[in-house]
């Protein structure tokens, strides 16, 4: 008990830090009071650069890597899979296929790009879920034809690039899994669908916690299952296709976050939820802030950290299980 | 409960089932055993709804059960299963209270009365001291009697269970089955299972229902049932039977 207290007392003040750190780091550099000062009072041209460039690019990051945790969290209930992570899993490349797509030969249905992400990423989901369903979602199988579907929609959305390249500009901009220029624009979508997924997510704590039963026996206290793991997947999958088509494809986070989070606080989705949330959002901000300041001016993508952490740790996973 | 004419094929080449009819009395402990293959898991299945039959029906109360809403089914019918998963960082209170779902909605709980009833199902499973404790710190036999506390909690009238002395020692077996017994006798609990062990059928049944090839063969009490011939037809398996002061009537294969 005490552990969990703990454990969710170190994030959150790790968070806050980390946020002060991030809004006060880079090209332009303010110390802590003065920060906090203008914060509350003081009209600054820094402040003002600082509110216009920084903060929402803050808040993408806490909002994708909430997102995405939480996304892992439900997609490894649902399939009973320690190993299921929205990018690992072709998800996060369905959404991003779909938003692509809606970019180059669609601009007019822009404002609809969630939606139409969020459908791109069922689609994958659904893809996975029917093609590894019948060995019983053995855990192997369903991360290798995962990782085939992230392959295929990878590969398309490339194509799609390729082709389109002298069409559009803004393509590339889609593409890059980059979190510059994030505009207050882009806040609001990620905060807007992003806080319906969180909620979502956590009011469905207690079917996620059923989900640790075999199918058959929750079955049997008729329970739903079927509907049960539907609207769980749905969940996952919003968040993930927000996060997307707000903050591109971030790969491994929803792998290693719940991972450590259960072995902080435990396996109660009660609990597990709005840690990882937390957990999640300070490890994006941490891998941003370090690829914008550690090689500055040049900026390495939070994905890219992301991808440089989160590959081994796949394949430290798969050798335990 | 009446079953009728059940026919169920898992892979519409051969019939699991060929064709099962009988009548399931409330309040009596009913078992089902057979040669493997015999398709006794699959009648249970049937009869829990966890498969539906390719023809045929099973009524409960004079209502086929796939009628029943799947809340109001579990309450009337709870099954305990032979191998169940032991799902990590999980206390014996916290699994035993899944038992209630069937009691609750998304909105409704009735916290006294869930309470009571896990109480109940851990004093009947003598697991009261350990409520608090990891399932997967607990022995074959303890983790078994926990599943059935689970069961116990969602307070059906029928208790399943699927072959539930399989993976234990005899010493646990026997535990089990005298737990079962008292369910049965002192809470009135109707018990329809499945057993390997032909002497523990004879030992706590009412009503053995001897199953070959997804047929019924022979069905009644245990005496009449369990016969030198029955066997030999069934098992292919030659055995001596025995009447006992203490033990009562048993059998002993000797040779096939």
């Amino acid at each position: 008990m005490t552990k969990r207290i703990v454990s969710f007392f170190i994030v959150i003040v790790l968070l806050l830090v980390t946020i002060v750190y991030s809004a006060t780091t880079g090209s332009i550099k303010m110390g802590f009071f003065e920060f906090i000062g203008a914060l509350f009072e003081g009209e600054s041209s820094q402040m003002e650069a600082i509110r216009d460039l920084r903060f929402p690019r803050i808040i993408v990051a806490l909002f994708a890597g909430a997102a995405l945790s939480v996304s892992g969290v439900l997609l490894q209930s649902v399939m009973r899979n320690p190993l299921a992570d929205a990018g690992v899993i072709g998800i996060s490349s369905g959404a991003a296929f779909v938003q692509l797509f809606i970019v180059s030969f669609f601009p007019a249905l822009f404002f609809m790009t969630p939606i139409l992400a969020f459908m791109g990423g069922a689609l994958a989901c659904s893809l996975v879920f029917a093609l590894s369903w019948k060995s019983g979602l053995s855990p192997l199988k369903l991360i290798l034809v995962g990782i085939a579907i992230n392959a295929m929609f990878t590969g398309l959305t490339e194509a799609l690039i390729s082709l389109g390249g002298s069409l559009n500009t803004s393509a590339s901009s889609v593409i890059g899994s980059n979190l510059t220029m994030r505009t207050w624009k882009d806040v609001s979508t990620i905060v807007t669908y992003g806080t319906i997924g969180l909620i979502g997510a956590f009011a469905l704590y207690s079917w996620c916690n059923l989900l640790v039963l075999q199918d058959k026996t929750v079955k049997s206290l008729g329970f739903q299952v079927a509907r049960a793991r539907l609207l769980i997947a749905a969940f996952a999958v919003l968040l993930a296709a927000v996060s997307v088509v707000v903050a591109g494809v971030i790969s491994f986070v929803g792998l290693l976050v719940p991972h450590i989070a259960r072995r902080l606080v435990g396996h109660d989705h009660l609990v597990l939820i709005p840690f990882t949330a937390l957990a999640g959002a300070l490890l994006i901000l941490v891998a941003d802030t370090i690829g914008r300041t550690i090689v500055a001016p040049i900026e390495i993508p939070a994905s890219t950290i992301m991808a440089i952490i989160g590959g081994p740790f796949l394949i430290f996973l798969l050798r335990k299980e | 409960m009446d079953i009728q004419d059940i026919i169920v094929s898992h892979d519409n080449t051969r019939n699991h089932l060929n064709g099962v009819s009988t009548t399931i009395v409330k309040g009596n402990i009913t078992t089902i055993i057979g040669p493997n293959g015999c398709g006794k898991s699959t009648l249970l299945s049937v009869i829990s709804r966890l498969h539906s039959p390719k023809s045929g029906n099973v009524l409960l109360e004079n209502k086929d059960l796939l009628h029943y809403k799947p809340k109001e089914f579990a309450k009337k019918l709870a099954i305990v299963y032979q191998q169940n998963d032991i799902p990590k960082d999980l206390t014996i209170e916290k699994l035993v209270g899944f038992g209630r779902l069937p009691h609750q909605t998304m909105l409704k709980k009735n916290h006294d009365e869930d309470a009571k009833a896990i109480d109940w199902a851990l004093t009947c499973t003598n697991l009261h001291q350990k409520r608090t404790t990891n399932l997967e710190a607990l022995s074959g036999g303890e983790r078994q009697r926990v599943w059935i506390a689970m069961a116990l909690a969602q307070q059906s009238e029928i208790l399943c269970l699927d072959e539930p002395t399989t993976y234990l020692d005899i010493y646990y077996q026997i535990e089990l089955l005298e737990l079962v017994k008292t369910l049965n006798e002192q809470h009135g609990l109707t018990i329809i299972m499945v057993l390997h062990d032909i002497n523990q059928a004879i030992r706590y049944s009412d009503h053995i229902i001897l199953m070959k090839e997804g047929q019924i063969f022979a069905e009644g009490e245990p005496r009449e049932v369990i016969t030198k011939q029955v066997i030999k037809e069934v098992y292919g398996v030659d055995a001596i039977f025995n009447e006992d002061k203490q033990l009562g009537y048993y059998m002993l294969p000797v040779g096939i």
